[in-house]
């Protein structure tokens, strides 16, 4: 990819560079609501996103869990799928040939049972040409065993990394759970074992139930929440684990328009992923590209690099020099 | 077969019974493919995110040369009682056509049942239509329409179907139209003396109601499709939210899921593990004005 490449002269330059993964522009769609891709090849040209993360792969196939799986909530949706995929043989055999024919970035999405699932996974994908990088899943709240038990402790979420790390030179992204007290200190964990991108946040472990039946709305009782409900606590992930970490990280939760992709790129974020808006619009993804692109163009934005990670905390009094106590000013009051 | 999504724009909305209405939407790029039994996925918001997933609904009745489709729905939460509220002219973003729709006989002579519950003539409908139009052309009698409501007012007016020449059999559980009883109880009335079975039956209807047929059809030599429900986000296949619990033919014990939106609606019941399927809640109207 050239520098000088650029068709028209004034098209912002919206590629990103996430440590050793390069994309042609920060849009990625999120793990499990996107399928393994071709599910969209209907509605969109895939190969114009920034990469597409497939639903979490294991070893085995999993059935997932029994239905009613899923429930919808005020701006949001509860769901307990259990993670069910084709497991990776046939993932490798079915379904990644057609994505690669398609020009599309591929990110796989693992998850295991133990440490050494995790890595015996990283290890049969990582001969295996077309995938990007891996993205380890230790924040699903669906499952009883592995999941969220891993990426809830730093020392196992530590473990899973660098067992990982071992087997493979893809780029590693670590997606992190909300449901934890301190996300900085999982993040730091899973940054020193080896992980070169931090994506946040999974679904935040939620309830519902009629209260006429007085039954759970979910065979699983509980499951993950997402949508627009959690847009402001993945904004507060993504705000904390950046500062926490030198590494890139990637903003998942609630994005459903470019406005919204704009706030976690401004908070730091250096790619987003757009997970339950694809549900809704099979479009959302490319929508939102093109919304930061229009925004890009409008505000003067040559290039997203310039606009990724610049929040301004500073406060404010416009009519006096005195600082509040919030923050020191990162520059004079105006 | 490409499936798309559109803004179509409901040219006309009716109320056809208690709490039901019917829509007429003009989507021209979804129609012309669309199959009796497929569904479309119809976002009920014209905005903002609440509701915030598209609801789904069976094609009623397709006009593929006028681009049209009409959805009949039944109002039980607040996503179908904004649709039901929408004005003529306004538009919906639509997806579709989705999942697979019903097998079509081949054969005139095939003497073919239809076992409608309540909103579950939606999908049948369309199939009425089409074997009226093609295979039944001349033989409306070897059609068999049985179909049942809760009650009179509940009841959508079929009459041109008669006057088509369908057979046709209405109950009600209260007995304010037709028979008394189950939908279910008249098709056994008919068809548990008769020496002849049908050829094939197609069903859309409540839980219950499947579970019931599941069981008389089993022991019955009759071929048997039937439009299923479970909860949807997608609608195509992406989120393996909408799975039901499936016979393995291999390990009977194996805990397997098909997916309606993709392996269905229209499925065989023999392929359900119907001991595992838990109801869909259904709330009581009261709850709006709780
Ligand atoms: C393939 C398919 C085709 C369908 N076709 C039709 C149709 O032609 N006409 C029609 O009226 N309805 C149809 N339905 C059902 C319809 O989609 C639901 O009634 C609707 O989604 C409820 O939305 P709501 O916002 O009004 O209710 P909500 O407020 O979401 O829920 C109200 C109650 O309805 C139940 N419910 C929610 N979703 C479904 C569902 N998918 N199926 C059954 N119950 C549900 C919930 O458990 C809840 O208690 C179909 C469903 C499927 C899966
Ligand atoms: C139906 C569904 C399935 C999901 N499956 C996975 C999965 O397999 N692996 C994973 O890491 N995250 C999974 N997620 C989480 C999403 O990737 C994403 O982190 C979350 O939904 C928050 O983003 P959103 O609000 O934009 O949807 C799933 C989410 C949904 C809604
Ligand atoms: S509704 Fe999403 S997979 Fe069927």
């Amino acid at each position: 990819m050239g520098q000088s490449a650029t068709p028209h002269s004034s098209a912002p330059d919206l590629r990103v560079s996430l440590g050793p993964l390069h994309l042609a522009n920060p849009v990625l769609t999120a793990s499990g609501t996107f399928g393994y891709g071709l599910e969209f090849s209907d509605f969109l040209d895939l190969s114009r996103l920034g990469g597409i993360v497939v639903k979490g792969i294991s070893l085995k196939p999993r059935p997932g869990n029994p239905p009613p799986r899923l429930a919808e909530t005020p701006c949001g949706m509860l769901n307990a799928i259990g993670l069910e995929n084709v497991g990776v043989e046939r993932f490798l055999r079915d379904k990644l040939p057609p994505l690669r024919q398609r020009g599309a970035v591929i990110i796989v999405n693992i998850l295991g049972n133990t440490v050494e699932e995790y890595a015996e996974l990283a290890s049969v994908l990582s001969g295996v040409s077309g995938i990007a990088a891996l993205e380890i899943n230790i924040s699903c709240p669906n499952v009883k065993r592995g999941g969220m038990a891993f990426g809830t402790d730093p020392h196992m979420a530590a473990q899973v990394v660098a067992a990982v790390r071992a087997r493979t030179s893809l780029p590693l992204i670590t997606k992190l759970s909300p449901n934890v007290t301190s996300i900085a200190e999982i993040a730091r964990a899973a940054h020193d074992a080896g992980s070169d991108i931090l994506s946040c946040i999974n679904t935040v472990s939620a309830m519902a139930v009629d209260p006429f039946s007085r039954r759970p709305k979910l065979a699983n009782i509980v499951g993950g929440l997402s949508g627009p409900a959690i847009k402001p606590i993945a904004l507060r992930c993504v705000y904390e684990t950046v500062r926490a970490v030198s590494c890139p990280v990637i903003g998942i939760g609630g994005i459903q328009t470019a406005m919204d992709a704009l706030e976690f790129l401004v908070v730091g974020a250096s790619a987003v992923q757009v997970g339950t808006a694809n549900l809704v619009h099979p479009r959302a993804s490319l929508h939102i590209l093109e919304g930061i692109e229009k925004f890009c163009r409008h505000q003067g934005i040559g290039a997203i690099t310039d606009y990724i990670g610049t929040l301004d905390t500073a406060c404010r009094f416009p009519f006096a020099d005195e600082s509040c106590s919030v923050e020191p000013p990162a520059r004079e009051p105006v | 077969m490409p499936r798309v999504q559109e803004k179509a724009k409901i040219l006309e909305s009716h109320k056809e019974a208690e709490g039901t209405y019917r829509l007429v939407l003009y989507a021209p790029k979804i129609v012309p493919t669309a199959r009796p039994g497929q569904f479309v996925m119809v976002r009920v918001a014209s905005e903002g995110a609440d509701p915030l997933l598209a609801r789904p609904f069976s094609f009623h009745r397709l006009h593929k040369e006028d681009g049209l489709c009409e959805i009949l729905l039944r109002v039980v939460g607040a996503g179908t009682r904004l649709l039901s509220q929408r004005q003529p002219g306004s538009s919906v973003d639509v997806v579709g056509p989705l999942g697979r729709g019903f097998t079509a006989p081949t054969r005139s002579d095939e003497t073919v049942v239809f076992v409608a519950g309540g909103i579950g003539i939606a999908p049948l409908r369309a199939l009425l239509d089409h074997l009226l139009a093609t295979t039944h052309k001349g033989h409306p009698e070897r059609l068999h329409l049985y179909y049942g409501a809760r009650s009179a007012s509940e009841l959508i007016a079929l009459h041109d179907l008669k006057r088509a020449g369908v057979v046709s059999v209405v109950s009600t559980d209260d007995g304010s139209a037709g028979e008394r009883g189950t939908v279910l109880d008249a098709v056994q009335k008919r068809w548990n003396a008769s020496s002849q079975m049908p050829n094939r039956l197609y069903a859309c209807g409540s839980l219950p109601m499947q579970v019931n047929l599941a069981r008389w059809v089993r022991r019955r030599d009759i071929w048997v499709e039937m439009s299923l429900e479970s909860m949807m986000a997608c609608g195509i296949g992406a989120c393996l939210g909408c799975a039901l619990p499936a016979v393995d033919p291999e390990d009977p014990q194996a805990q397997r899921y098909l997916h309606v939106c993709q392996d269905g609606p229209v499925l065989d019941p023999k392929r359900i593990r119907w001991d595992k399927v838990q109801p869909l809640i259904a709330r009581p109207l009261i709850s709006a004005s709780l």
